[in-house]
């Protein structure tokens, strides 16, 4: 597998109006790795996925493509980018055939090599039977497969996604981190943003942790853990319909504070200082009522590390570069 | 190459898309020829036989006399109305709703007239016009008519005894009018479809560009719009692309309108046919840049199309698409000049019914090209200084 690096941020800034939205960011990504960036909603995840994808210039410092700069070489740049915005980047108007004619045309492909390619990244997301579809047809999950095969047109090195799991059921994530993980068996270096910790835990070589701009930890999931874990239980789930009223206060009833509950959308996460407080709290949820569709109890978990990270502690394995990395491996 | 390849992969794609709402694109051709026809219809007089065109009016005869009764006779059988008799309420009542505009009184004591003699401007009987607050002109038209009634038949009451029966031809008109319709074209006859196909076409053109220039305002919200700014595409090049493929559509309705109007009402181009295609470039040109410029200097989308709406149809009655420039104060005249559409509408006009040569609608030409290279200029500054500040992280 090639261990070149794909993608390198070297002290970056990005101002946005008169505060650093991305502040002083380093960060390598190598051919062959997943990199997620994770952190909360403004901490500039989005800012350096712009910044690396070439649509946003940085104030200071360098951003490089195996080697090659936006300010030197734009086309060759962007020939080795495949950007995954946030929004469903795509003309719903159209079939998924023509998207991704029109996509490849501007990365100048054309004629037998482009239908080529056309049906092999629609086979390689799992479309190639709907190739003909207009996308306002297909569902979330499919738009989202589509977006990702819209990056690929041109067989980039490094894939940008963002938050590429925001509107999709489990279902579909789980397909999609299958996808990049095939990808990133083929060579590709793919970077994604999350504030999604279960995601970034399961799906990611390294993680690179963000917080007002800051680069606060980076490092294998594993790394991060041995340096943060704390003894505190969390549970995942995804519930099948909207969620009863009243679970806080049901579980404050019962378990005073010691319990946490967070529920975004039908997203659900619960954490507890011990497995047995857990599973209490889980049985007092399916007693209010709550239905999960799935749920997973990660063996460790980013949580501590995330709000450990963004605050004024010192971080340990702060800096993205590949040799600091490999250190904790 | 590269480039111009770019440029057409963008093109294809808007004409793609444009199509892709069949109804909504069907009826970007057919709302302006249903509308041409219409107001074609509505402002469609025949000019070659002017006696066919009467005035509408009610006679109100309140005084007996015989006098009088002559006068009613003669505005009732006469070619230039056409005249019933009514009463007083029920003209009163017919007015307000134009059925019709004009109602000539012709009261009580009118009868004194028969003794009028020449030099005397003591005691003269009323003749009273009633009329619709808006019929102006039919007022005085019917001012005329009412006149030359009267004072023929008091001519012919004072004359009588000395003319014998040579009096109905001694008091016939002694002069005969021959009308012919002056223009720069020479043999131009006005037709109606001409001018509201003309003008339909280039208002919608107009609206057109709007709508493309909104589509892009929308496109530029969307990721697709980063996900094209990824790629290794140039600003000018999407710009390009995009005026090609409005141009493009705008050239579609010209065709599409003008066919129309030619297979129907008989449209034709009388005069330089290379004149009008140039012309209809030019307005194509003119709805590609306004485009670029509602979606350079929009803002919102909701914003850029009341503002739009507005423009467009405030330049379509000024530059005369409605309703020809005669009909408007001079003022307004004088300030269509300033604007394109005026230029454009003076110009398709000009080679449609008028019959002009090229030399005659190049000035046109050239005046509705520097318009669109303005706005045009105007767009592409703005949007390239846009894109900067995006790229600047200064949103």
């Amino acid at each position: 597998m090639p261990s070149t690096v794909a993608l390198s941020l070297t002290d970056v800034r990005v101002r946005y109006g008169d505060r650093f939205a991305v502040d002083g960011v380093s960060l390598d990504v190598r051919r062959g790795e997943i990199v997620g960036l994770l952190g909360p909603n403004g901490s500039g995840k989005s800012t350096t996925l712009a910044v690396a994808a070439g649509v946003l210039d940085a104030a200071e410092g360098t951003v490089t493509v195996e080697g090659i700069s936006r300010a030197t070489d734009p086309t060759g740049f962007a020939m080795r980018v495949g950007f995954v915005p946030q929004e469903c980047a795509l003309y719903e108007e159209l079939s998924a055939a023509e998207n991704l004619s029109f996509f490849g045309k501007l990365y100048g492909l054309s004629g037998a090599d482009l239908r080529r390619r056309v049906i092999r990244v629609l086979g390689r997301v799992r479309l190639q039977e709907h190739a003909e579809q207009r996308v306002d047809t297909f569902s979330g999950g499919m738009k989202q497969r589509l977006n990702l095969a819209v990056a690929l047109i041109h067989d980039p090195s490094l894939l940008l996604l963002d938050e590429p799991t925001a509107a999709l059921d489990p279902a579909s994530r789980d397909a999609l981190f299958a996808d990049l993980t095939r990808l990133r068996d083929d060579g590709h270096a793919v970077v994604l943003s999350t504030h999604h910790l279960d995601e970034a835990e399961l799906g990611c070589d390294r993680i690179a942790v963000l917080d007002r701009g800051k680069l606060v930890a980076c490092g294998p999931p594993a790394e991060l853990l041995r340096c943060y874990a704390k003894d505190r239980q969390v549970l995942y789930g995804h519930l099948r319909v909207r969620p009863p009223r009243f679970l806080h206060k049901a579980l404050q009833k019962r378990f005073g504070t010691r319990i946490e509950l967070e529920i975004t959308g039908r997203r659900l996460r619960l954490s507890a200082p011990t497995n047995e407080d857990l599973g209490m709290a889980l049985a007092t949820l399916l007693a209010e009522g709550i239905e999960l569709e799935t749920y997973r109890t990660p063996a460790g978990t980013l949580e501590r590390t995330l709000h450990c990270g963004t605050s004024e502690e010192e971080p340990v394995g702060q800096s993205g570069r590949v040799g600091d990395t490999e250190r904790g491996r | 190459m590269r480039y111009a390849t770019l440029m057409l992969t963008l093109a294809a794609k808007d004409w793609r898309l444009f199509w892709a709402d069949r109804r909504a694109a069907v009826m970007c051709f057919v709302v302006p020829v249903l509308l041409a026809s219409a107001f074609g219809m509505v402002f469609n007089r025949p000019t070659t036989n002017a006696a066919t065109t009467r005035l509408p009016m009610l006679v109100v005869i309140e005084d007996d006399g015989p006098f009088t009764a002559q006068v009613a006779a003669e505005l009732l059988s006469s070619l230039k109305t056409d005249a019933k008799v009514a009463t007083r309420a029920e003209a009163e009542a017919a007015l307000p709703d134009r059925h019709p505009a004009i109602a000539v009184v012709l009261p009580k004591g009118f009868e004194r007239l028969k003794d009028w003699q020449p030099g005397n401007t003591s005691e003269r009987p009323e003749v009273q016009i009633l009329h619709h607050p808006a019929a102006g002109t039919e007022r005085q038209w019917a001012e005329g008519v009412v006149t030359e009634v009267v004072m023929r038949r008091l001519a012919r009451s004072k004359l009588d005894g000395f003319m014998g029966t040579q009096a109905e031809a001694a008091f016939a008109t002694p002069f005969q009018v021959n009308a012919t319709a002056v223009s720069t074209g020479g043999d131009a006859k006005f037709n109606s479809y001409s001018h509201s196909f003309c003008g339909m076409t280039l208002q919608y053109l107009l609206f057109w560009g709007m709508e493309s220039g909104l589509l892009f305002l929308r496109e530029r919200q969307r990721g697709v719009w980063k996900r094209t700014r990824a790629a290794p595409v140039s600003l000018g090049c999407v710009l390009a692309g995009k005026a090609l493929a409005t141009a493009a559509i705008a050239m579609l309705q010209v065709l599409v309108t003008f066919g129309f109007g030619y297979l129907m009402f008989g449209v034709s181009v009388t005069g330089s046919f290379i004149g009008f295609v140039l012309l209809a470039l030019a307005a194509c040109g003119l709805a590609a840049a306004t485009g670029l410029l509602v979606a350079a200097i929009g803002g919102t989308e909701a914003r850029a199309r009341s503002v739009s709406i507005l423009v467009i149809l405030g330049i379509s009655m000024i530059g005369g698409l409605w309703l020809p420039t005669f009909l408007l104060p001079e003022w307004v005249r004088d300030t269509a000049l300033s604007l394109p559409t005026s230029w454009a509408m003076r110009g398709l006009g000009g080679v449609t019914w008028e019959g002009l040569g090229l030399r005659a609608v190049l000035p046109n030409v050239a005046m509705v090209t520097a318009f669109a290279a303005v706005f045009l200029a105007i767009a592409v500054l703005r949007l390239k200084s846009d894109e900067r500040r995006l790229r600047q992280g200064n949103v």
